[in-house]
């Protein structure tokens, strides 16, 4: 992704990170394909499971992608943090790139799980906690894309959706202990230790992790990437529509330069307050 | 705290005088309790026992929503909202004041709902009357701390009717079940489990600190 | 060195595309009145606004006294009369004010109220709703507000629009006598008498910049006129 050729004669206040961007997508999507050629090798070469055969293999993909959803509302929190105490857009733009693509992940996991579960379980859809978290945690990721889309103005919607990232983010425990508490069938298989899994599956299922993780950083630098590109896009109509503007308020006879120096208007009494 | 029972008494008295807010959503939850009582055909008692208490947080958590929309509905008119905005006071307070009004309003209209309730599925609540009123209003804090917030951020959005329950719902989550479980148990007549009271009180204390500090970003023009 | 009352630093402010201020530069000392005068979307609006608190700057910094506009300090220091009323048409007139006076922590709420209503002409009023009340009785129910933690600072958006021509004078004549009694005006208007009879400096803007400057002898509601059209022309 290339930055479109910039006008040498308009001034600019271009971002300094844009090539930062642009440089973590190159980089995680290097990463990416060579994790790629590795990750299928590993997830065809692994043994099915005895006892649900080869659909549990739905498996490396299904629990990445809940990682990568979780790993996405935890960028749209901090990026809504670090922009309410910064107030730096770049923040906000990570926020929502966090949450653009974590919802992604999130809609692939709530896919893969009734799959898998109709397999194993025989069942399409349980209340289980987890899975119940997970669609939890989609209708939060919904309900701040919406109030993005719906609220007027970049610095508000900026601001609405941090605070929001920030109670979804504390929301998703506290759905899961909640859930947790009051049970909902646990059918899901338990957390991760080492015998859990079948023989030999241990090191695919790490090699799939990583790969949601590295899938997941290389869409969200893409979306950063866009994201700025498009601010800077922005930027730079205003600006030469602005020195447009310029021209004609010169003409006005008895005005100083538009907008330079400042006129002080100060009291004839020069009493102070 | 000046601030705060300045809201609260403004508040108040706008819904004395015009009684609007109360009376829609004692209407509202009158009807959910009657729509209710025919959605469910009457099978046993038992079954209606067991999801009475559900179906009174249903009612009370829709009741809640109109109260909130309207909180800050009339904060609109003529910038009120802008007006709050400019007092040279931390903005939490302003943020106590309004939940706490809510918090009021609400607690009259769940009253009279939880007897309707009581009538129409032929429970008997009068025996548990002051424990499920420590309930109710625990459940209460939690809803009208972040629905306050989540009210004044859907309040200045293109469809706010439709954003605040977007917006609150999935907050609410561990507020209704720890709730409805308490109350579930508070009627069919065990003690209530400590982890329900332990959920909510936590989700309580987290959700009034969040919104008490948002409420200062959400306020900003 | 005397703190300005209103200092503006390069402000730019901009919704979404458009950009409503470009470039203000603006130290307005004490005790000064200040007319700001401009074609629709010249930005006066959102200039005075941002004065007040009410939203940041996309660009550049405001200060009230030295401290932030947008801080709890600055509030306190000025009183805003926009074209929105913050009136509670469900309170009395009486009610809104003692609400206000609450808001800013006043000491005696009630007395304030009361003051300020004789000061308006509103004493018989007082008790009902202001939602009934007309546009001029609204009007200075709404100055009354604004003045009601005594801010030293003024700031009028549009304050003579829908007023009949006794109303507008009493405004004028009130406006005059808060600024002899050493507050800092600005006020945004279209009409250009009232503006010459009240400040004693215009600035003209269009299109989010200052293109003229008057003060003292050239100012006057002719002129004011002329560099109205001059600047609407040049927008044109």
């Amino acid at each position: 992704m290339m930055a479109p050729p910039m006008d040498a004669s308009t001034p600019t206040r271009e971002s300094p990170v844009a090539g930062s961007d642009a440089r973590a997508v190159r980089i995680s999507g290097i990463a990416l394909i060579a994790f790629l050629a590795l990750y299928a090798a590993m997830v065809i070469s692994a043994p099915s499971d005895a006892v649900q055969g080869s659909i549990q293999k739905i498996l490396y993909v299904h629990v990445p992608t809940a990682l990568a959803s979780y790993l996405g509302f935890f960028v749209t929190a901090v990026g809504g943090l670090l922009y309410l105490w910064r107030n730096d857009d770049r923040y906000d733009r990570l926020a929502h790139s966090g949450a653009e693509v974590g919802v992604l992940f999130c809609t692939l996991c709530i896919l893969t799980g009734p799959i898998w579960a109709k397999g194993t379980w025989g069942h399409w859809w349980v209340w289980d906690p987890r899975l119940t978290v997970t669609l939890l945690l989609w209708f939060i990721y919904l309900s701040y894309l919406l109030l993005r889309s719906f609220t007027e103005g970049s610095a508000r919607t900026a601001r609405f959706a941090a605070v929001y990232g920030l109670l979804g983010a504390f929301a998703v425990p506290l759905n899961y202990f909640a859930i947790d508490l009051f049970g909902g069938a646990a059918m899901h298989p338990e957390n991760l230790e080492r015998d859990s899994l079948g023989a030999g599956m241990g090191l695919p299922f790490l090699v799939s992790m990583l790969m949601g993780v590295v899938a997941f950083l290389h869409l969200l630098a893409q979306r950063v990437d866009l994201a700025s590109l498009q601010a800077q896009a922005l930027e730079r109509r205003l600006q030469s529509g602005a020195a447009r503007r310029g021209g004609p308020a010169e003409d006005i006879p008895g005005s100083g330069s538009p907008g330079t120096g400042a006129l002080s208007v100060d009291n004839d009494r020069g009493s102070a307050l | 705290m000046n601030v705060l029972l300045a809201i609260l008494w403004k508040d108040l008295l706008i819904e004395v005088r015009s009684r609007d807010r109360v009376t829609a959503m004692l209407v509202f939850s009158l009807l959910v309790v009657i729509v209710f009582h025919f959605a469910l055909p009457g099978s046993n008692p038992e079954q209606q026992a067991a999801n009475a208490p559900g179906l009174l947080w249903v009612a009370y958590v829709f009741s809640a929503l109109l109260g909130l929309g309207r909180a800050f509905s009339l904060e609109l008119e003529n910038e009120a909202l802008s007006g709050l905005a400019r007092a040279p006071t931390d903005r939490g307070w302003v943020f106590l004041g309004k939940a706490a009004a809510s918090f009021l309003i609400l607690g009259v209209v769940q009253a009279v709902t939880a007897v309707a309730f009581a009538l129409a599925f032929d429970v008997d609540l009068s025996a548990v009357a002051l424990p499920l009123a420590g309930i109710v209003a625990l459940g209460s804090l939690g809803i009208c701390s972040v629905g306050t917030l989540a009210a004044a951020v859907a309040v200045r959005t293109r469809f706010r009717e439709v954003m605040l329950p977007l917006l609150l719902l999935p907050l609410l989550w561990p507020v209704i079940s720890g709730a409805v479980r308490a109350t579930a148990q508070l009627v069919g007549g065990s003690d209530v489990e400590f982890e329900a009271i332990q959920l909510l009180i936590v989700t309580d204390g987290i959700y009034l600190v969040l919104s008490f500090i948002g409420f200062d970003f959400v306020l900003d023009e | 060195m005397i703190e300005s009352a209103i200092a503006v630093r390069a402000v730019e402010k901009r919704f979404g595309g458009a950009a409503a201020l470009a470039g203000i530069d603006l130290e307005i000392g004490a005790g000064a009145s200040l007319a700001v005068v401009g074609p629709n979307g010249a930005g006066k609006s959102t200039l005075i606004r941002l004065m007040a608190g009410l939203g940041r700057p996309t660009a550049g910094s405001l200060e009230i006294e030295g401290a932030p506009a947008t801080g709890r300090q600055a509030r306190a220091r000025v009183g805003l009369l926009a074209d929105a009323t913050f009136l509670y048409p469900q309170l009395s007139a009486r009610e809104n004010l003692l609400f206000a006076g609450r808001l800013y922590a006043l000491a005696d709420p009630a007395a304030r109220a009361d003051l300020l209503l004789a000061d308006e002409g509103l004493g018989e009023v007082a008790n009902r709703p202001a939602g009934e009340f007309s546009r001029g009785m609204a009007q200075r129910l709404a100055i009354a507000r604004s003045l009601v933690h005594d801010p030293p600072i003024l700031l009028l958006d549009e304050p003579f629009t829908g007023l009949d021509r006794r109303g507008a004078e009493g405004l004028s004549e009130r406006l005059r006598r808060l600024h002899r009694d050493g507050r800092t005006l600005v006020l945004v208007t279209h009409d250009f008498t009232r503006a010459a009879e009240v400040a004693d400096r215009a600035i003209v803007l269009s299109r989010g910049r200052i293109v003229r400057h008057l003060e003292g002898g050239d100012l006057d509601a002719h002129s004011l006129e002329r560099s109205y059209l001059e600047a609407a022309d040049g927008a044109a």
